[in-house]
């Protein structure tokens, strides 16, 4: 009796075949994107939609052409840190034009197109069960609308990530093997361990871990402009990977111009680049 | 999935899909050596778990290219209006209009079509064509 491998096609419904002309849309909108580099962590609450926005914007003031792509779609929140209202998603005449922030970052992210407290739902015909299917869709959404937005030529594709280090893991298998990571952390014990075991998952894929970003490394007094720590530093995990850099948290951070944590944010976005171009 | 036909060791053929109906599809199966047919019948739960993949199924040569080949896919889209897209509020889109709208992903249409109604009735047009599109991409900074 023949098994599965020794029958050519799936008898007429090409699964399959959509399947990879799904991803062949995916990168044909991708194709003229230099590098994409996804910032997760696994752990929540660490900042990585705000240094993302942040690296973003010191990529923009280099001169480089760079974009977001807000990849969480049940808590979006880049439309909002950018400064891009509520819109409607317009269609052009070939495909979503993203809109731009004040800084030239492109973004993209259901935040724009959903108004706050409202959450993206998806019919279904499966009543509950939701934790079956859900992921699926959710992947299934976000590459549709990668594919659906022309991109055009672009220095960098910054990918906000959603929080879970399975998550991040399942990131980097859809975005595929090019794609490179920066992760975030806390200084604190609870973040370094999540964030290590993140870098456990992702050493099961072939992508790229540039570094990673201590994120609210200090408190920087908007009084005096010292910096104090704000997390007790333990005898936590110690992450394998090069840091990248040390951001202070800084209380108005985005309407900062030349604050520690913008200048902290532009020198990490500076070994971001080494690091993509390999002289890190 | 693959299908086999034991007695033949012949792969079958999806010939036709029904449905769905409560959540069910029945899809059938042929065997192009024997005849011999049968129907595969999906609970809700392995309905929506396919079309959570985004993809179509259906027989060979039941649809134009681009054009959705089964229920799985309407559903996938999560798309209730996928047979005609002004059906849901009765506000008119032209032809190139509809054409442009279906570029996007459709589980961002509706939040599409009702942001650009509501652009074009607030400025007393009445209709959406492509001038309007043009319009509202500039006016949202698109």
């Amino acid at each position: 009796m023949k098994s599965y491998f020794d029958i050519v096609g799936d008898g007429g419904s090409h699964v399959l075949d959509q399947v990879a002309a799904q991803r062949r849309r995916i990168e044909d909108a991708l194709a003229g994107v230099r590098h994409v580099v996804a910032v997760g962590s696994g752990k929540g609450g660490v900042g990585k939609s705000t240094l993302a926005l942040g690296l973003a914007r010191a990529f923009a003031a280099r001169g480089l052409s760079v974009a977001i792509f807000d990849a969480d779609l049940n808590g979006p929140s880049q439309a909002q840190l950018a400064g891009i209202g509520v819109a409607p998603p317009v269609p052009g005449p070939q495909g979503l034009v993203p809109p731009r922030d004040a800084h030239g970052v492109g973004i993209v992210s259901l935040g724009s197109f959903l108004p706050a407290g409202d959450s993206l739902e998806f019919e279904s015909v499966s009543e509950g069960d939701t934790q079956v299917w859900r992921a699926s869709r959710e992947f299934a959404s976000s590459g549709e609308l990668i594919a659906s937005v022309r991109w055009g030529e672009l220095d960098l594709l910054l990918v906000d990530l959603p929080p879970g280090s399975e998550r991040t893991f399942q990131w980097a298998e859809f975005l595929g093997r090019e794609a490179a990571l920066v992760l975030v952390t806390l200084s604190s014990d609870l973040s370094r361990g999540v964030v290590a075991r993140t870098v456990a998952a992702l050493g099961r894929t072939p992508n790229r871990v540039l570094g990673y970003v201590e994120n609210m490394s200090g408190y920087c007094c908007p009084g005096c402009g010292e910096v104090r720590p704000l997390f007790e530093r333990g005898e936590g995990p110690a992450l394998e990977l090069p840091c990248l850099g040390s951001v202070p948290f800084e209380p108005g951070l985005g309407q900062a111009t030349d604050g520690p944590a913008t200048r902290a944010i532009r020198a990490t976005a500076g070994r971001v680049l080494s690091a993509l171009e390999g002289s890190a | 999935m693959k299908f086999l036909c034991v007695p033949c060791d012949t792969p079958m053929k999806l010939l036709s899909t029904h449905g769905p109906e409560a959540g069910s599809m029945s899809l059938v199966y042929s065997c192009p050596a024997c005849g011999y047919e049968m129907a595969m019948l999906t609970n809700p739960l392995e309905t929506q778990t396919v079309a959570s993949l985004g993809v179509a199924i259906g027989p060979e040569g039941t649809a134009t290219a681009g054009e959705s080949k089964c229920p799985f896919s309407a559903m996938a889209r999560g798309d209730a209006d996928a047979a005609g897209l002004a059906g849901a509020t009765g506000f008119p889109w032209t032809e190139d209009a509809r054409v442009r709208l279906e570029t996007i992903p459709a589980f961002v249409r509706p939040m599409a079509k009702t942001g650009i109604e509501k652009f074009a009735r607030d400025r007393g047009y009445p209709e959406v064509d492509a001038t309007v599109l043009d319009e509202a991409r500039q006016f949202f900074g698109m």
